[in-house]
């Protein structure tokens, strides 16, 4: 495995051949090619057999293209697939993605397949993605070879976010749960069998893109562990790495005879591991968007106090005892609003509200009560972290409420996170706040635990900065 | 005590199998502290009088696992019990050398030192709560080796029991001389090389001014 690869001709190429691109309606071919021409350069179709793809001039073999492309995408089966990859080596094309599964994924036959792929490019300058993957997915410049659903109307957008998965399924579903509440995407790149490329080509690549703002990695084997964290720990003082490493390692298997292996075990080694370089560790792919939305979204936190504001006291009480819990190490407490903040809540709204930490304006308080309430909290020099409550049922609360949040929210140097009601509106209030470049959550312990990632974002700083 | 007549061994000829005698004179080489003693090979003479009273009498072998189980640790020794003590250590665990300390009066809890070679990541090091039930707290926290003074200091802040290094109920067990500790024991597993495979410090407790490694076992590669 080579570093330091130039990614561009994958991540941005001038032009791609599809191989494999096909009129029958329903094939992968088809899906891949027919998304591919909203790309804005040449998308050549490569198809023995048919004259005409699509209305666009069909390519006999990679041979006959009229230019060198940056990128072939090879949507066809496994041992034809290798034969291709060959030509396309020898044509001098620098990037593959081979689509096709039954690879080292698929037993000892697969295996040897894998190898021969890999033994092709070995002296030239071609690399490859996958094989076993959906490639990838760039809103902004509309690169997209995912052939399933992927949440793509809400992740239009584009962001700063580059979501690495070494597993397609994971990924797309992963994907459309961020679409849900509003997510910004920079990049999708499946990794599949990491036969080449790996994660630690694209840690790097994105590390060094201005465009990125957080990494979000799914990992299930890190082929280069000790490389993967310097380079995340070199990342992390930039920008956040978020890794959801899934499946139980096997350190620890034959250290059974003392202790320290046993209490190993598989996993803590990598929760150490991880802390220690940098690297923010999540659970499951909620938890995993979640962080990404956070981080990208927001400044770290300069402290760990929370104030939290609500028309509905009961989740008040309910986000306390969320920030009163230590999770991951990470402690957050309750702020203590100062009595200024108190008093201009106080004017703000009624005799009846509660104006200590956490505030209750009740089901009375208006669009224009909450966001004076929210400035005032900002303002308060005792608040590192603001949750917001944004419910819409109560009768003086109208649509405006986004707005009436999101102007006091725009100017602030301290994170904001919403949390808005549960229901059938809710990803689309969610949504709409993350048009206004809000980040909102559906539930009140996802928006506590935002605050956490938050906190847990600048004590890396810290430390590494140390 | 005359640590004269212990048996030198450079640090870098280590035994395959060292045994608790071999791996403390490993580990105060990279200056973590450890009990005065002497091992006693089978028909060894012994001079009770090298000795200040109470001991430790320790069966000393790599190949028994458990010895306080087995009855391998006998506590609270006097001048007086001495010989009777070594006697009955030669019926029970004939042709195995003896392991003679100074007895270790300590308060404050018990911990565990670890490392151990990880495949992802290589060698790892582990501090938490220690002693035999060390395996039932699971309050212990990892990093990889080599690490700093500072990155040992947050795996103490980690732990349910760190509160007894910053002063809980009258401890002061000190946290700084531990990072120490974690941060050479790091280096000690590094330094083994290739043949490194895992490492207990257990307990290691906090008497006087020092954390001291009552008992620690080295396990080796081989081939």
């Amino acid at each position: 495995m080579q570093n330091n690869s130039n990614l561009n001709e994958l991540l941005n190429p001038r032009s791609i051949a599809v191989i494999g691109a096909t009129n029958t309606p329903g094939r992968v071919g088809r899906i891949i090619f027919e998304q591919l021409l909203r790309f804005k350069g040449p998308v050549y179709p490569v198809n023995i057999r048919e004259k005409e793809i699509l209305g666009r001039k069909s390519y006999e073999h990679v041979e006959v293209l009229p230019e060198t492309v940056d990128l072939a995408v090879i949507a066809i089966k496994a041992e034809s697939a290798v034969r291709i990859a060959h030509d396309c080596a020898r044509k001098g094309i620098p990037k593959l993605i081979i689509v096709a599964g039954g690879f080292s994924e698929s037993g000892e036959k697969g295996r040897a397949l894998e190898d021969w792929l890999v033994s092709i490019i070995q002296n030239s300058n071609t690399r490859i993605l996958g094989p076993n993957t959906l490639g990838l997915f760039l809103p902004h410049n509309q690169l997209d070879t995912i052939f399933v659903d992927h949440g793509d109307k809400a992740l239009a957008g584009g962001g700063g976010v580059a979501f690495i998965s070494q597993s397609g399924s994971v990924g797309t579903e992963a994907l459309g749960l961020a679409s849900n509440t509003g997510f910004g995407l920079r990049a999708f790149v499946g990794l599949g069998n990491k036969c080449d490329l790996d994660e630690l080509d694209f840690l790097s690549w994105f590390g060094q893109d201005p465009e990125t703002t957080c990494l979000a990695f799914y990992i299930e084997s890190l082929s280069q562990g000790r490389k993967f964290l310097e380079k995340a720990r070199q990342t992390s003082l930039i920008k956040p790495v978020v890794v959801l490493k899934a499946g139980r390692s096997e350190a620890g298997a034959d250290a059974v005879s003392s202790h320290t292996g046993r209490l190993a075990g598989s996993d803590r080694v990598v929760g150490g591991a991880f802390r220690q370089y940098g690297v923010q560790r999540v659970f499951d792919d909620e938890e995993l968007c979640d962080a990404a939305k956070t981080l990208s979204g927001l400044p770290p936190a300069q402290g760990n106090r929370v104030a939290i504001l609500t028309p509905a006291g009961g989740y008040g009480v309910m986000g306390a005892d969320h920030v009163e819990m230590t999770r991951g190490g990470i402690r957050l407490e309750m702020a203590r609003l100062s009595n200024k903040t108190q008093e201009q809540i106080y004017k703000t709204s009624f005799s009846f509200a509660s104006c200590r930490n956490p505030v209750d304006l009740t089901a009375s308080a208006n669009d224009r009560m909450i966001g004076d309430a929210l400035s005032a909290i900002i303002d308060d020099d005792g608040v590192d972290i603001v949750i917001c409550t944004a419910f819409f049922s109560p009768p003086s609360i109208t649509d405006g409420l986004v707005e009436s949040i999101a102007s006091r929210v725009r100017d602030s140097q301290k994170p904001v996170i919403v949390f808005t009601q549960y229901g059938p509106f809710t990803d689309s209030y969610l949504r709409q706040f993350h048009r206004e470049g809000i980040v909102g959550f559906p539930s009140i312990g996802r928006a506590v635990r935002a605050a956490r990632f938050l906190v847990e974002r600048a004590g890396i700083l810290q430390s590494i900065r140390a | 005590m005359d640590r004269k007549t212990t048996i030198p061994i450079d640090s870098f000829l280590v035994p395959g199998y060292p045994d608790e005698f071999e791996t403390k004179l490993l580990l105060s080489k990279w200056g973590i502290p450890v009990p005065r003693g002497m091992r006693f090979l089978p028909g060894e003479k012994f001079d009770p009088k090298k000795f200040i009273y109470p001991v430790v009498v320790k069966v000393c072998s790599a190949h028994i696992l458990h010895k306080t189980d087995q009855g391998g640790v006998v506590m609270g020794v006097e001048s007086s019990r001495i010989k009777e003590v070594l006697n009955d250590f030669e019926n029970k665990f004939p042709g195995t050398p003896t392991l003679v300390e100074e007895q270790i009066h300590f308060r404050g809890p018990e911990l565990i030192v670890g490392a151990l070679v990880d495949h992802s990541f290589g060698t790892a090091v582990m501090v938490g709560a220690g002693g035999v039930l060390t395996e039932l707290y699971k309050d212990v926290a990892f990093r990889l080796a080599p690490l700093t003074f500072q990155e040992a200091g947050r795996m103490l802040r980690e732990l349910t029991v760190s509160p007894a290094f910053f002063g809980y109920r009258g401890l002061k067990c000190d946290p700084d001389s531990l990072s120490r500790i974690i941060s050479a024991t790091a280096d000690f597993a590094v330094g083994i090389g290739e043949r490194f495979s895992q490492l207990d410090i257990n307990p290691l407790v906090f008497s006087g001014d020092r954390w001291i490694a009552l008992d620690a076992k080295l396990v080796l590669n081989h081939g």
